[in-house]
């Protein structure tokens, strides 16, 4: 059941999707793999939509050459950990969430734990390695991935449900190359509400997801595409053993 | 026959974002690239490696749908075709 003050607080959203879909984002816990670019409005987002339990999980302490683009950490909190910089400001964002911010690298040895019993995980990560690992987690538990990536003024994104749809393997066999990648603010910001938009989606039941096909947003010409992607048969991550 | 060719990203700016590429009858995917790569020039190395050919991590389309890299010498477009090529991202 809402609260008095929760309907006060999503009347507009309930005007979308009712109190149904809003107990469903009350009951619902998302995992997000990093508070950076990606991480920050993603978890912005979701907790001021009532998103009832987040779990953020990063690294790496606020620097200065964050603040172009991670918007959750502001210019007090250079030389902290980013999970506790967007712990606090999700918490004063929404105080009825419940958020766990977590220190710590996601490897093979913990991704299982980190994951736990999470509906959804949110890939707002900066390597691909790290990404193929929440795949295959996502995978092996049968939790959906919504993946999302950026450069420059550049970004994609995709929604994966387990052994429904390609996975990421699928999608991207090869990882592109490591680098120091260049990025402003605006393209994190586009490319993270759109992975927000669908854990929205997801959880509410409501829409048509990003499943089976990539979304490519070109900033520099503003224009925004949708191509079909399929299985691989031969993908070693979703399909081994699979005969089609 | 004419074949468009998209790009994305940063391949739009060494390619241009929307180009009409005239082929003879018959011409394969491999066809196609090697157009594509003499067009970038120098620029070019953000989509083909040393030797030519398109960098394992880009991927490539034909028609909305993927092309799979040992069809190159044995996929045959046709008129009308659009290609569209683009580089992943791995930024967060």
């Amino acid at each position: 059941m809402l609260t008095e003050r929760e309907r006060a607080r999503y009347a507009r959203q309930l005007l979308l999707f009712g109190e149904e879909g809003q107990e469903r984002l009350k009951r619902s816990k998302v995992f997000i793999a990093g508070a950076g670019g990606l991480g920050c409005p993603i978890a912005l987002y979701l907790a001021v939509a009532g998103v009832g339990e987040i779990r953020l999980v990063d690294r790496d302490t606020v620097e200065q050459t964050n603040l172009n683009r991670q918007v959750l950490h502001w210019e007090r909190d250079i030389g902290t950990p980013k999970a506790g910089s967007a712990e606090a400001k999700l918490r004063e964002a929404n105080p009825d969430i419940r958020v766990e911010a977590l220190v710590a690298t996601i490897d093979e040895a913990n991704v299982r734990d980190l994951v736990g019993d999470a509906d959804l995980i949110v890939d707002a990560m900066d390597n691909f390695p790290t990404r193929y690992l929440l795949n295959r987690e996502a995978l092996r538990s049968g939790v959906p991935l919504i993946h999302g990536a950026i450069r420059g003024f550049s970004g994609q994104a995709t929604t994966i449900v387990p052994g429904r749809t390609a996975c990421l393997e699928c999608i991207f066999p090869e990882a592109p190359p490591a680098e120091v990648f260049p990025v402003v603010g605006t393209t994190p910001g586009i490319i993270g509400l759109i992975q927000a938009n669908e854990a929205i989606k997801y959880i509410t039941g409501t829409g048509d997801l990003l499943t089976d096909r990539l979304l490519l947003w070109d900033g520099l010409s503003a224009t925004l595409e949708t191509f079909a992607v399929e299985r691989r048969p031969d993908c070693p991550a979703c399909c081994e053993g699979v005969v089609s | 026959m004419k074949i468009r060719v998209k790009a994305f990203a940063r391949f739009r700016e060494i390619l241009g974002s929307d180009l009409a590429l005239d082929l003879s009858d018959g011409a394969t995917m491999a066809a196609v690239l090697t157009t594509l790569r003499d067009r970038a020039g120098d620029e070019g190395d953000a989509i083909f490696d040393e030797t030519g050919t398109l960098r394992t991590h880009v991927i490539l389309m034909r028609n909305g749908r993927r092309v799979n890299r040992k069809e190159l010498d044995t996929l045959v477009l046709a008129d009308g075709d659009e290609v569209a090529l683009f580089p992943p991202v791995a930024g967060g």
